[in-house]
């Protein structure tokens, strides 16, 4: 399984095995950049965030005890990055994305390019993806950490808790604040009560 | 939202909370109607955000920069690498070669010019002749020059 395969490469990159650093670099490099950009909503912060927490994977290997889940150990690496950096005023957390001057009709400001959707899937997506980062925008920084955590990487609250250094019921509190918040700005999207330029 | 259960709900759509918790919580959603509607609107969230577009995978120059970032050796491996024998053997060696080289180098003096020992003794003799062409009163004085004049012989 991915998570043996892992806590092996991670042994061998804490005897500084680089091949294998690489290796678990390819394997979660998208869950990484994904938790970061969801974290602070803006893609080219994401990537410096995510350099810093693989930097910081690659060298706190020798800390890194096979009986912990790798995957745990990398959101825990991840989580404590993103937090710290946004506590200290390094990132502002924007969920703005790109922004460029409202023009022919156009929201002042749009989410990344999410792929080669339909035109009308696009725009139904770009709304929902809005409206997610404005609600993710609103919350604490380890609601928001919890709830990308949850919702983005499938993580069990254990997990969660795990990587935030926090209980199991301190997570769920978390959680579930953090999805009301999410799903009623859903629920206002679908209702058409919340304008897409007011939302970013 | 008051009732004791809203704080379960999330946990419960998510298939977390303990087997009688939930069996608990799923009797009191048949009488709560302000918890039932919160549980629709959460599982339809749920629902929602997992159509989300993913994001974009990373560009290559993340890669590029993180493999070059732990490419450069850390400090530990600085220091390890300097206190491998093969480095500090020779450099051991150079060293020692070094220090008496500036301890042979300290003792050598240019020709004809004195060192510190034999400097002092001439002030001193100096001095004396000094005292000699002035007049010297005692014969303790004398036996002092004969004396500074013996061990300028000797040196």
């Amino acid at each position: 399984m991915d998570v043996d395969v892992d806590a092996q490469a991670m042994l061998r990159v804490a005897g500084g095995d680089r091949a294998a650093f690489a290796s678990l670099f390819d394997r979660h490099q998208a869950r990484v950049v994904r938790f970061c950009m969801r974290f602070v909503g803006d893609r080219a912060r994401a990537e410096e965030l995510a350099q810093d927490v693989f930097i910081k994977l690659f060298r706190s290997a020798r800390a890194y005890r096979p009986t912990a889940k790798f995957k745990t150990f990398l959101f825990r690496v991840a989580a404590n990055h993103c937090l710290n950096e946004v506590r200290r005023g390094e990132y502002r957390v924007e969920h703005t994305v790109a922004e460029r001057p409202a023009e022919d009709g156009m929201p002042a400001t749009e989410p990344e390019d999410v792929g080669g959707a339909r035109p009308d899937e696009a725009m139904a997506g770009r709304e929902l993806e809005r409206a997610v980062q404005a609600a993710l925008a609103g919350m604490s920084e380890r609601e928001r950490a919890a709830f990308c955590m949850a919702r983005f990487e499938g993580m069990a609250y254990r997990d969660i808790a795990d990587a935030l250094e926090a209980s199991e019921a301190a997570v769920k509190s978390l959680i579930h604040r953090a999805t009301l918040a999410v799903a009623k700005a859903v629920a206002e999207l679908q209702a058409g009560t919340l304008p897409a330029r007011s939302r970013a | 939202m008051s009732c004791a259960y809203e704080e379960d709900l999330t946990a419960f759509v998510d298939g977390e909370l303990p087997e009688l918790r939930a069996a608990e919580v799923a009797r009191h959603l048949g009488g709560c109607a302000a918890c039932t509607a919160t549980e629709r609107l959460l599982r339809g969230a749920v629902v929602r955000l997992a159509s989300l577009p993913d994001v974009p995978p990373a560009s290559p120059a993340l890669r590029r920069s993180v493999l070059a970032a732990v490419e450069a050796p850390t400090w530990r491996e600085r220091v390890d690498g300097w206190l491998r024998p093969r480095v500090w053997v020779p450099a051991l060696g150079v060293a020692a070669a070094a220090g008496v080289a500036a301890v042979a180098l300290r003792t050598q003096t240019p020709e004809g010019e004195l060192d510190a020992p034999q400097l002092e003794l001439a002030l001193a003799l100096e001095v004396a002749e000094d005292y000699d062409v002035a007049g010297l009163t005692s014969v303790e004085d004398l036996e002092l020059v004969a004396e500074l004049h013996e061990l300028e012989v000797q040196q």
